[in-house]
């Protein structure tokens, strides 16, 4: 990546204890690097020579605990969500691991869980990118810049354009100092001389908020200031965000931001791990041959499986009910009350707490009907 | 001081305050995330409301106004009926077991909302100052005008409202009923009776001589009759505005009501069929003169509800 040539060669001193990713990596994976090559401190040889042996080890291990992290974080985070799910019934919890194949309950993991999962990266590589550029001034490079450091260009790419599609719109302003934070890019880099360079950023921005007027004039009508700051600031930020910090701001900084971005993962987390797996969904029950309106009964809850005598329903309240398929007479989707909007606000129809995957989703199926059994 | 800083620690200082502003609108956005709305949801009103966890809706509608709402082979038909299972619907209540339609007469209509024998009244109910003290409304609905229906054998004679103040005439008009007020400002001498169905039927055996009511209800006899009877088109000055009745002690559900209304006349703005559109193509709109649009509901409470994030264009 652009910012790892600038500070990464010129610190053998950093090796000292080894990056806490290698930590995370702990359980044995089914990968060729063979394990034992986890268990050595790189402290053992700090002469030169060792040096860019070093770093390639590094790297090697970098990936493989990545890899180790991409399967294995999920994995955790999915049997933790069917435990929740189950509402902490051991005996539900394995009806739905019997029930919820491996793959489902990943790609339902990914679904839900990939905001968080962009938004840790993109923190983690903006502030690496940050720590990293000032980290000289250090004693001991901070956490992140040195995982910034040994990780690919690619994968921090590949994370940005992850946030790009997934968070909502209201928030992506924000990308754009994170982007210039982690690649350590300044305006200087898009034109030598100043006065075009002024008159590309103008144009930019002008268009920019001509782009966001609708919004933003609903946004002062319904006297909404938050948004009105999260779209507007964040690409002026962006302007000043990369280059290095003073000694006195970078060394609270470090720890402190760290040890944030931590503390809101645990945080954010909760909600993901809670999210359901599996969808909700109210079933009409009744007798077969019954056709009076007090024999009907309504389960709101999730399907686990359907076979060919029952339907094994997780109710919503808690418990599970097997219902014979015989007395199933309709079944509805429905949505969630965590999926309520808290703005009125719309960027060209796009409501901004759509992320740009949700957006062009109802683009595709714009109607959305509530069925009247979800009320 | 601003003069001797030199370039790199204006840079320095700009950079520290893009980082920390970038924090700090990091951190501003992800509590925003986490919030909970602000506005009150459909369903936080609905569990205020008094049919929360009600199994059946049930609401009263006429069943002897054509058109409007009556009963054929058994089941309620009309725009009123219409608009009512649109509104138990998105309440909730979809299909017949779990709705019940209440007969209610004019004169009934608040009893049975006050009296809790309904939960609410989707029955020609004009919006009117006097009767807002006693139900709440949602609405209008549709905007009428009263006029007088009079049979084939008066239509040359009976034109204007000094036509009806003849004390020749009979004028029939069913009693608790807005017409009756309005005729009675008017100076015109009626005959009270319990439903507009007992003036016509009192026209067609030659005991009243013409019936006032709701341009609606008229239509609808109109229909049942077309051979028999005529509108005639009177500057009555007010017109009626056709709300939906809630109980008083309900401002959640009348909320709601209102709330629905409101979406059904903005999907109708914005081209849409509106269940509003579809039900008075059903029923009344062969048999009115002139186009009619749905109203804008008054007094529409903002709420968030699951379909808000849906593309309006």
């Amino acid at each position: 990546m652009s910012a790892a040539p600038a500070t990464a060669s010129d610190d053998p001193g950093a090796d000292g204890p080894p990056p806490p990713v290698l930590r995370a990596a702990a359980p044995p994976p089914a990968l060729p690097i063979p394990a034992g090559r986890v268990e050595p401190t790189p402290v053992a040889l700090p002469t030169e020579a060792a040096g860019s042996w070093d770093q390639v080890e590094r790297r090697a291990r970098a990936s493989q605990s990545f890899w180790t992290a991409v399967v294995g974080v999920p994995a955790i985070f999915s049997v933790l969500r069917l435990g929740i799910e189950a509402g902490g019934e051991l005996q539900t919890t394995l009806l739905l691991v019997a029930n919820v194949g491996p793959v489902n309950l990943l790609a339902g993991f990914l679904t839900t869980a990939a905001r968080l999962l962009s938004t840790v990266l993109v923190a983690v590589f903006a502030l690496g990118g940050v720590l990293a550029a000032s980290g000289h001034r250090l004693a001991r490079r901070p956490l992140f810049a040195r995982w910034t450091e040994i990780t690919p260009g690619w994968f921090v790419v590949a994370s940005f354009l992850m946030a790009l599609v997934t968070w909502p719109l209201l928030y992506l302003p924000l990308l754009l100092p994170a982007f210039a934070a982690a690649f350590q890019l300044r305006p200087e880099r898009l034109h030598e001389r100043a006065a075009v360079r002024a008159l590309i950023i103008v144009g930019g921005y002008a268009g920019y908020l001509w782009l966001l007027v609708p919004t933003l004039r609903d946004a002062w009508r319904q006297g909404e200031p938050l948004p009105i700051v999260l779209l507007v600031v964040p690409p002026l930020l962006a302007l000043f965000v990369a280059g290095p910090l003073p000694r006195m701001v970078i060394q609270p900084l470090a720890p402190v931001t760290q040890l944030a971005v931590l503390v809101v993962l645990v945080w954010a987390a909760l909600p993901v791990i809670s999210t359901p797996v599996l969808p909700l969904t109210v079933t009409t029950v009744g007798e077969p041959g019954a056709t009076s309106a007090g024999a009907a009964e309504e389960i709101r809850g999730h399907v686990v499986t359907t076979d060919d005598v029952n339907m094994v329903i997780l109710e919503q309240r808690g418990g599970v009910r097997y219902v014979p398929v015989d007395q199933v007479r309709g079944q509805v989707l429905c949505p969630s009350e965590e999926e309520l909007p808290r703005y009125r606000l719309r960027i060209h129809d796009f409501h901004v707490e759509d992320s740009l995957l949700e957006g062009l989703g109802r683009r595709v199926r714009p109607v959305h009907r509530v069925d009247a059994a979800c009320r | 001081m601003g003069v001797s800083l030199s370039s790199s620690r204006w840079r320095s200082v700009a950079t520290t305050a893009a980082v920390a502003l970038t924090l700090l609108l990091g951190a501003a956005a992800g509590c925003d995330s986490q919030q909970e709305p602000d506005l009150p949801s459909v369903q936080e009103k609905l569990r205020e409301s008094h049919i929360w966890g009600q199994p059946v809706l049930r609401i009263g509608v006429a069943d002897d106004e054509p058109l409007m709402g009556e009963i054929r082979d058994g089941d309620h038909v009309g725009f009123d009926v219409e608009i009512a299972r649109y509104i138990a619907a998105s309440l909730g209540y979809e299909g017949e077991h779990r709705l019940e339609f209440v007969a209610v007469s004019t004169e009934d209509r608040i009893p049975a909302l006050q009296g809790g024998v309904v939960d609410l009244v989707v029955s020609s109910f004009s919006i009117t100052e006097e009767r807002k003290k006693l139900v709440s409304f949602a609405g209008p609905y549709f905007v009428t005008t009263q006029e007088v229906l009079v049979p084939t054998r008066h239509k040359d004679t009976i034109r204007t409202i000094e036509d009806l103040r003849n004390p020749k005439y009979r004028i029939c008009t069913s009693g608790g009923s807005t017409t009756e007020a309005e005729l009675e400002k008017n100076q015109v001498r009626t005959l009270v009776v319990k439903d507009v169905w007992d003036c016509v039927k009192g026209i067609r055996a030659g005991n009243y001589d013409a019936v006032s009511s709701d341009e609606t209800i008229l239509a609808g006899f109109l229909a049942r009759y077309p051979t028999e009877f005529e509108i005639v088109d009177m500057p009555f000055g007010t017109s009626e505005l056709l709300g939906v009745g809630v109980p008083i002690g309900d401002p959640a559900l009348r909320d709601l009501v209102a709330y629905f209304l409101d979406k059904s006349y903005q999907q109708g703005r914005s081209g849409e069929a509106s269940p509003w559109l579809t039900a008075y193509n059903r029923t009344l709109g062969p048999w009115l003169r002139g186009e009619k649009r749905q109203p804008q509901p008054l007094d529409v409470p903002r709420l968030v509800d699951f379909d808000d994030k849906a593309p309006q264009r």
